[in-house]
């Protein structure tokens, strides 16, 4: 059994968490672009899918600051 | 409108990923979003609850395989 406890703690250390902000609807597939992409130059990003047009990041602030200019230049 | 919703993302092997999937199941109290193979998204606050049950399930597992006739 002790074997089996240490292959799973093995397995619980290969799970990673990382708190943030799933970000998605996005109006467009541009915005979902520009704007993962403006999370990335920040340093914020850490995961995102150019298929389903979503993204996480660890923080929020700046990238809802860039959208909402985003939108006033519309 | 985009929308940016609280959560923890969880990166694991497609095999953790799929018991994350099966606890949620049983009430979806769990996932926000099941993104792929190896990651979902959930709430914060269910994160120590879920630790747990995913501890009970692969314990479980291990007593199971333990005494498998067919051996692991």
């Amino acid at each position: 059994v002790v074997d089996q406890i240490r292959l799973w703690q093995l397995e619980n250390e290969r799970m990673k968490t990382t708190g943030g902000f799933l970000f998605r609807d996005f109006d467009d597939h541009k915005e979902y672009l520009d704007t993962s992409k403006f999370a990335e130059e920040i340093g914020v990003l850490v995961w995102r899918s150019d298929k389903t047009g979503m993204f996480f990041a660890n923080k929020h602030e700046q990238i809802r600051d860039y959208l909402k200019s985003r939108k006033r230049a519309e | 409108m985009p929308r940016a919703i609280r959560g923890v993302l969880i990166e694991c092997d497609p095999s953790i990923k799929s018991i994350i999937v099966n606890i949620d199941s049983d009430n979806h109290e769990f996932i926000i979003e099941d993104l792929d193979d190896e990651r979902v998204v959930v709430k914060e606050n269910m994160v120590p609850l879920l630790k747990q049950k995913l501890e009970d399930v692969c314990l479980l597992l291990s007593l199971v395989a333990l005494h498998a006739p067919w051996g692991l």
